[in-house]
């Protein structure tokens, strides 16, 4: 196919975003199942099994369920606020899919030759950060705009948790935007296929890496950082007041922000979709891509399945006084070798 | 195409439209944004609830970062969302939510005196865009684009631009920035005169003077003290015990 139309070019684009949104929200739908499954194994219990074999079809009845529930808008809301946030939550977690390589050039039959990246551009990755920083405002107008006492909380909480954490996860990734020289995630992942593609980041930066996973699983507000929403103290947090579609849209968002945290620590940390036969076989590339993406979301349950909740002072003092510390010495630490004994930044 | 429009008028209708969607992409990103950003900037002044302020505000600041995408600096669109919509505007719409500022009934405008100097401004603005579109435009296209290549914008020539040519503005730049930090800390540091376990008590604590000297039996003149700390001392109690709010 000529991709140099412009026409067919915008038209493959529309498509490939279309069908990355909707893989994006299936994976969604089945992180949650999965969730469910796991946390009840963790605790000795079942979890949903009775709809479709195992509990496959679980999601679509929860779907269901949230299209035919009563939404609800408190009184003395800020309607149109009220209504934005959820959007804003939503489209936010979304926007950030497009510029991920999910696999290596690949040949696929009638389309020809193709790279399985929707967008690359030169500031990818500072273009990832931009848009989950704008995520926090889904949050913090959600609490504002309910006129509810826990939602208020819930939302401060959120905001200052989410402005805290932002800082060390932005700084835990300049070691390796340090190393690659360059802030395009595919050419960052093409820069790890060395070793017969088991020369990761994370050999450079183990620092950087426990850093990064850190604030990432307080970014999206788990277990054990999932103060936002601690349900002894504060209902359900920002969404105590959302019902039907407009809490699953909130919900929905959550575990996409999970699986864009997870995407960009196996693009940045863990090779992409490098591994050992990607030269041979291109497809595996992608295969394995998931295959690392879906062990971080195994990871984050598998945590909220063992820990219990920090308080919330313990969270800041964490977050200010160990974490961002921590973050710049891996910084002065990468640049320091980098500059003296590896011939300069973007040497990898 | 044209098989498209025998066989079916819509669909030939719907190629047209997104053949044109294509070939003017940028006229019409430039439009919309260009619409967004000043009916944003209206709405940021005209708007009462501070709240709403801040929203036209960071919808200014994302579509002046598309403006950028669109001038071929992805870099500072990049920075314009990280620093300006992502960082100060969720600070500023955190204290608003924080002192929860509820919808008043409209005062009447303060300030009048403001409206003749902000037209004054307002046109001065104009005059400057004016004065360089009618330069730019004298220049020729050449000239005006010959003054930025494609690859301006770009992160790695920024970073260069940024730690050569144009340090010594960098440099001065983060020593201000650094500067209203420590004035800061000195203005929140110097509103408390207090020690940290001192409670403040609004009005006074008022106390009989037989409470404090045992020999004058029966006076109960007023003794005022205006914190915990005085009381203590006033009382002989300044070596109890506080207990620290802290872990």
């Amino acid at each position: 196919m000529d991709w140099n139309n412009p026409y067919i070019y915008a038209l493959g684009k529309f498509v490939a975003i279309n069908v990355t949104f909707i893989v994006v929200l299936m994976i969604v739908a089945y992180v949650v199942l999965a969730e469910r499954r796991v946390l009840g194994f963790i605790q000795g219990r079942l979890g949903p099994n009775r709809v479709g074999y195992g509990g496959v079809l679980q999601p679509f009845a929860d779907l269901l369920k949230f299209i035919f529930k009563e939404e609800i808008t408190p009184d003395k809301s800020t309607r149109f606020v009220y209504f934005l946030a959820p959007i804003i939550a939503i489209t936010a977690a979304l926007m950030s899919m497009i510029v991920y390589p999910f696999g290596p050039d690949v040949a696929l039959p009638f389309i020809g030759r193709v790279r399985l990246t929707i967008a690359q551009f030169d500031v990818a990755l500072l273009y990832v950060l931009a848009i989950t920083s704008v995520g926090v405002y889904g949050v913090a107008l959600a609490g504002w705009s309910s006129n509810s006492k826990y939602a208020l909380l819930g939302g401060l909480r959120a905001a200052a948790q989410l402005i805290s954490y932002e800082l060390s996860l932005g700084l835990g990734l300049v070691g390796v935007v340090l190393m690659s020289g360059s802030l395009d995630l595919y050419q960052i992942v093409e820069q790890q296929s060395g070793w017969g593609g088991m020369r990761w980041n994370i050999i450079y930066q183990p620092l950087g890496f426990v850093v990064y996973l850190i604030s990432a699983i307080a970014e999206t507000n788990r277990v054990p950082f999932d103060l936002p929403e601690a349900e002894t103290e504060l209902v359900a947090g920002f969404h105590t007041e959302y019902s039907a579609l407009k809490f699953a849209l909130f919900f929905m968002a959550e575990y996409v922000n999970m699986l864009t945290v997870s995407v960009l620590a196996t693009t940045l940390f863990l090779g992409g979709w490098n591994g050992p036969g990607v030269a041979q076989f291109p497809l595996l590339g992608v295969a394995y891509f998931l295959a690392k993406v879906f062990f971080f979301l195994f990871l984050y349950i598998w945590i909220r399945g063992t820990l219990p909740r920090f308080r919330f002072d313990q969270l800041m003092n964490f977050g200010w006084k160990f974490l961002l510390p921590a973050a710049i010495l891996n910084i002065v630490l990468t640049a320091t070798v980098y500059y003296f004994w590896m011939g300069g930044a973007g040497s990898r | 195409m044209s098989a498209a429009m025998t066989l079916n008028p819509m669909l030939g209708l719907l190629a047209a439209a997104v053949g044109a969607l294509v070939d003017y992409a940028d006229e019409m990103l430039f439009g919309v944004l260009f619409l967004l950003a000043v009916g944003a900037a209206v709405s940021l002044v005209t708007q009462r609830n501070p709240l709403y302020c801040a929203i036209s505000l960071v919808f200014v600041f994302l579509s002046l970062a598309g403006l950028y995408l669109l001038l071929a600096a992805p870099f500072i669109a990049a920075v314009q969302v990280i620093v300006y919509a992502g960082a100060i505007m969720v600070l500023v719409v955190f204290v608003i939510m924080l002192l929860n500022v509820e919808d008043e009934e409209r005062r009447p405008l303060r300030l009048r005196y403001l409206i003749p100097t902000a037209i004054t401004l307002a046109a001065v603005l104009f005059a400057e865009v004016a004065f360089i579109l009618y330069f730019v435009h004298d220049a020729g296209p050449e000239r005006a684009n010959a003054a930025a290549p494609a690859n301006t914008g770009l992160t790695a020539n920024i970073g260069a631009g940024l730690f050569t040519t144009y340090l010594l503005p960098f440099e001065i730049t983060s020593v201000l920035i650094l500067m209203a930090i420590v004035g800061a800390i000195t203005l929140a540091r110097r509103a408390s005169v207090l020690r940290p376990t001192d409670v403040v008590v609004p009005g006074a604590q008022v106390l009989p003077r037989h409470a404090l000297a045992g020999a004058e039996q029966g006076d109960a003149s007023a003794v005022i003290t205006h914190t915990t700390a005085e009381a203590e001392s006033a009382l002989g109690l300044t070596n109890a015990p506080h207990r620290r709010e802290r872990d």
